[in-house]
């Protein structure tokens, strides 16, 4: 069965015919193209799947395509336009190797963006609970954690004009 | 000065952490179709008759293939571990079941559709008439006269036997002032990386090229694979390997769906992809270190062990052509690890069992060898009361020994595993920690200190293997521009080794890190290579990539020389410039030289050298042996890295629940070429290595029917439950690399067990628990606490 939703993705407004069947992750990567936004379980587990939906994170391979009409989506995609122009969280990221293969990091950078939206000065036991959703099987989490740290100061010391591209 | 040695971030992270990465999922071409595998619900069953009507006619449907189709059209998928060279039985594996599945998730059919809704409901849709057959589901069981066989040609359960004696063990035992005696478990457990697995194939029938998409750890061996299975020459395909999001062994090849979507896309003409889903990872992604260890140790009230005899019993799940099985055979290999134990005898059985294959888990069996070790001496100590420290030390083969022969033919390059232990041990405060404990247990707190010690063998070669392989290759392009370009046979997983390659050939040149781009995984432009696994990466591939930097800077010394008017040997490239020593005035740019090379080839400064900056290395390690020496004998692995850790936990006697307090690890790797990427492995490493101490077990029930088929059954830490990790390393360059480098892959996985294990233990000084079977789950720590103030066993929680 097919149903007419709109959206607004990253910004933009879009209206899409669309299979009920569909998941939110199906939508971002399979109908938009934006394949930033991973699957590692579709069991709500992993959350390699994170995207914000109005503002909230939320782990896209559980909500349905169809109960997304008239909302806000935010992905990975939204946080920077180039390798110059990375989101002071992703910098933060690419300089302390908050990262190895990559596969849940764009996860990992939208539940750090809420976090520090809801706590901007988290201590490390706030940055490991903040991102107890997200699974990342090569880190250890060890400079995961050392990033987010990194990207707390960072946006304090460019406090107030900071905004990042994704609000 | 140079770039080997710092911690220069990897070159792939900009475009990761931007979601710009392309893994085999996000890659999508016009005419798609998507597979679905029907897998078998039975851990052992005969195939009757399957009905494919119902699927056919459903809309969106574009083919269902069932075990006739690939019998008649395909061979069977090639060995990865050539069961033959080791002495061990093998079996015929097809890209679907024949006729009998030997476990649940074993592929039985697929279905090819325009859509994965299609795809998904006409698998539903098939039809299998299944005859159950008895099931194997225990090794112990599984070794008895009367069980079942899996592999009913084998006329037994056992896959590979070895036995070896070393010394005289039995005048170690009857000389011996005591002998301990036990036994040792380390659960079924698996890798899982967050993207699971998947290929796509695209066929140009024009070309007769098929274009082959894998997450795959290794391109050109798998192109063997599927030119073999497929029957056709490996030249009509092109593996490409995407960016790989995490693999840790388990996508070494050839699973079933490889070869079966290659075949599909051939046949139908058209792309086809396949992505697994998280349940079937878990039931056929590949699982690992299911051991059971017996030990017998002969020791002298000093603290010296005489003597030892091991019994190595593996539950391999059933055979393919994984080389999953072969984590066994290392085991039995590394024993007894670290220790210089003259009287030694080791035994191995690998048993086939009707549950998921084994498949390549980063530790590779190493692991499980070093939690026997461990044990073996923690048990010594209680035995003679000497302090755990104390009997290590005793045992350690001494620095001065190496290379060192061990029982199992291995060759053992270097090593100081006492500075290790000594350092890690002033790292966690062993000396205090007796006083921190007692002040802790006047809180009510219990907490206990644990070693463990690790010995993780890498670069893994095995006689006439296409995959595990101790040489591989690096092509060094210079352009007239100066710029450099590295295409490796070593691929990345995400672990790195790309930007360590970048360091190794930007040192070689003497040029700028920016300079250099690298190129992995595609077996069109790439020199042959075997890929990723056994921390191979920067042990052979860098090394190929220094021998052809080597090459490439020696004819543009030749030419700078000249150029400058000075003798080569008295040339410095660094940083893009080339300066003849002692005259600072006297230089050229590293740029220009590159152009003469190539625009000049005619030139006075050219004069009877070969035009060009381009050159092809292959490496080959040393320190490997595998001419069979009495008792079959050989030497596999070139390079052995080890570690000691020190932990301190809390443990709650009312819950079991374990909390740690400290981590700390020394590692030796030999040289590091990049400590930021050493010590990211390293944390992944012991990560994974306290999942599989603390949380991670495969389980299955009597029927051999998976339990833990998501990531809430089967719990893989979270940021909460990994603690911060103190690390240190100790380099002792090993002198079969061109660099001394050892390899870090895998290291910091297998000293968790054992130290955590330990540190349990020690954290209730009155009562006599020990902990021998991980996973140290609340309910087995609370039974082993209750057991220890009853006296009662009491009953378990955790099944098989």
């Amino acid at each position: 069965m097919k149903l007419p939703i709109s959206i607004a993705i990253n910004g933009q407004t879009r209206s899409l015919e669309i299979d009920t069947r569909l998941t939110l992750v199906a939508l971002v990567r399979e109908e938009l193209g934006l394949t930033g936004t991973h699957v590692g379980c579709t069991t709500g587990n992993c959350g390699a799947c994170t995207v914000l939906l109005d503002g909230d994170t939320v782990k896209s391979c559980c909500v349905l395509a169809a109960d997304v009409d008239g909302q806000e989506i935010t992905t990975i995609e939204a946080f920077s336009t180039g390798a110059s122009t990375l989101h002071p969280i992703q910098q933060a990221f690419a300089d302390n190797q908050g990262l190895q293969c990559g596969f849940c990091t764009p996860g990992m950078v939208l539940s750090t963006h809420y976090l520090l939206g809801q706590n901007p000065s988290p201590t490390e036991a706030d940055i490991r609970h903040g991102i107890s959703g997200n699974l990342c099987r090569c880190t250890g989490y060890q400079m995961i954690v050392d990033s987010v740290l990194d990207a707390a100061q960072r946006a304090r010391e460019s406090a107030p004009s900071a905004s990042g591209a994704a609000e | 000065m140079g770039y080997v040695g710092k911690g220069v971030p990897s070159l792939t992270n900009t475009r990761l952490v931007a979601g710009r990465g392309q893994f085999v999922d996000d890659i999508a071409l016009p005419d798609m179709t998507h597979v679905a595998v029907l897998r078998s619900p039975y851990a052992h069953a005969r195939i009757r008759s399957i009905d494919t009507s119902a699927a056919e006619s459903l809309p969106g449907v574009i083919h269902v293939i069932t075990g006739d189709e690939v019998k008649a059209n395909m061979n069977a998928i090639p060995e990865t571990y050539d069961t033959g060279a080791v002495g061990a039985k093998g079996v015929k594996w097809y890209a679907l079941c024949l006729d009998r599945a030997r476990y649940v998730g074993e592929a039985v059919a697929a279905v090819v559709a325009e859509d994965k809704f299609a795809a998904y409901e006409a698998r539903d849709l098939i039809e299998v008439d299944y005859e159950e057959l008895p099931v194997v589901a225990d090794p112990e069981a599984a070794m008895s006269d009367d069980a079942p066989l899996v592999e009913p040609d084998w006329g037994d359960n056992i896959m590979a036997t070895r036995d070896i004696t070393l010394g005289d063990p039995d005048a170690a035992f009857a000389e011996a002032d005591g002998v301990a005696t036990g036994s040792v478990r380390s659960s079924r457990i698996t890798g899982s990386a967050i993207e699971p697995r998947g290929c796509m194939a695209s066929y140009d029938p024009y070309d007769d090229q098929l274009t082959f998409w894998d997450s795959t750890q290794n391109p050109h061996p798998l192109r063997q694979y599927l030119a073999g299975t497929l029957g056709v020459p490996d030249t009509s395909i092109r593996v490409i390997q995407p960016h790989v999001g995490g693999a840790f062994g388990l996508k070494m090849p050839t699973f079933q769906e490889e070869p079966l979507v290659a075949y599909l896309a051939r046949k139908l003409g058209r792309p086809v992809k396949w992505i697994e889903e998280r349940t079937e990872n878990f039931q056929t992604g590949g699982h690992a270190r299911d051991t059971r260890f017996r030990y017998d140790v002969a020791y002298k009230d000093d603290g010296e062990v005489t003597g030892i005899r091991l019994e190595v019993l593996a539950d391999v799940g059933a055979p393919t052509a994984l080389c999953g099985w072969g984590m066994s055979f290392v085991t039995w290999y590394c024993l007894p690890c670290v220790y210089k134990i003259p009287n030694s005898e080791t035994h191995l059985r690998s048993v086939v069992t009707n549950k998921c294959p084994w498949n390549a888990y980063r530790g590779y069996g190493k692991d499980a060898a070093s939690f026997l070790m461990d044990r073996i001496m923690d048990h010594v100590a209680r035995e003679t009361g000497l302090p755990r420290a104390d009997v290590r030390f005793k045992n350690f083969i001494p620095a001065d020994e190496f290379p060192y022969p061990q029982v199992s033919g291995a060759m053992l390059d270097s090593g100081n595993y006492a500075a290790a232990l000594e350092k890690v041990l002033d790292m966690v405060g062993y000396d205090d920690f007796p006083r921190q404990q007692e002040e802790a247990l006047a809180e009510g707190r219990y907490l206990g200190l644990g070693i463990g010690q690790e010995l993780i063998p890498e670069g893994c070669s095995m006689p006439g293997s296409l995959i595990l392989n101790g040489s591989d290759g690096v092509e060094v392009r210079v352009s007239p521009t100066g710029d450099v370009t590295a295409l490796t046979g070593i691929t990345s997983p995400g672990s790195g080794n790309e930007t360590g390659i970048a360091q190794i050939v930007a040192d070689g040149l003497g040029c700028e890190l920016s300079r250099v781009r690298v190129i992995q995984g595609d077996t069109e432009s790439c020199p042959w290579g075997f890929g990723n696994y056994s921390a191979r990466s920067i042990i052979i591939g860098g090394s190929a990539a220094q021998l052809a930097a080597g090459d490439i800077r020696e004819k543009m010394a030749l030419v700078a020389g000249r150029m400058l008017e000075a003798d080569p040997a008295d040339l410095e490239f660094s940083e893009g410039n080339v300066t003849v020593k002692g005259t600072p005035g006297q230089a050229v740019s590293f740029d220009d030289v590159a152009s003469d090379v190539y625009r000049n080839p005619h030139g006075a400064n050219m004069e009877e050298t070969e035009p060009a900056l381009e050159a092809t290395r292959h490496f080959k390690i040393g320190n490997v042996y595998h001419q069979p020496e009495k008792q079959g004998r050989f030497s596999a692995y070139p390079s052995w890295p080890n570690g000691a850790a020190a932990c301190i936990v809390e443990v709650d006697p009312e819950t079991g629940q374990i909390e740690i307090l400290k981590y700390c690890m020394v590692h030796d790797a030999g040289t590091i070429v990049n400590p930021l990427l050493a010590d990211a492995n390293l944390h992944g490493g012991i990560a994974q290595g306290l999942g599989a101490a603390l949380y991670e077990q495969i389980v299955y029930d009597e029927a051999a029917q998976p339990l833990t088929a998501t990531f809430m059954d089967y719990t893989i830490p979270t940021a909460v439950e990994i603690p911060r990790m103190e690390l240190a390393h100790q380099e002792t360059p090993t002198p079969f690399t061109p660099l001394g480098t050892k390899g870090v892959g895998e290291s910091g996985v297998g000293a968790p067990l054992g130290a955590l294990c330990n540190a349990v233990e020690d954290a209730f000084p009155d009562l006599d628990i020990t902990l021998n079977e991980v996973p140290l789950t609340p309910s087995r720590v609370w039974s082993a606490i209750q057991e220890a103030k009853t006296g009662a066993p009491e009953r378990e929680a955790v099944s098989r």
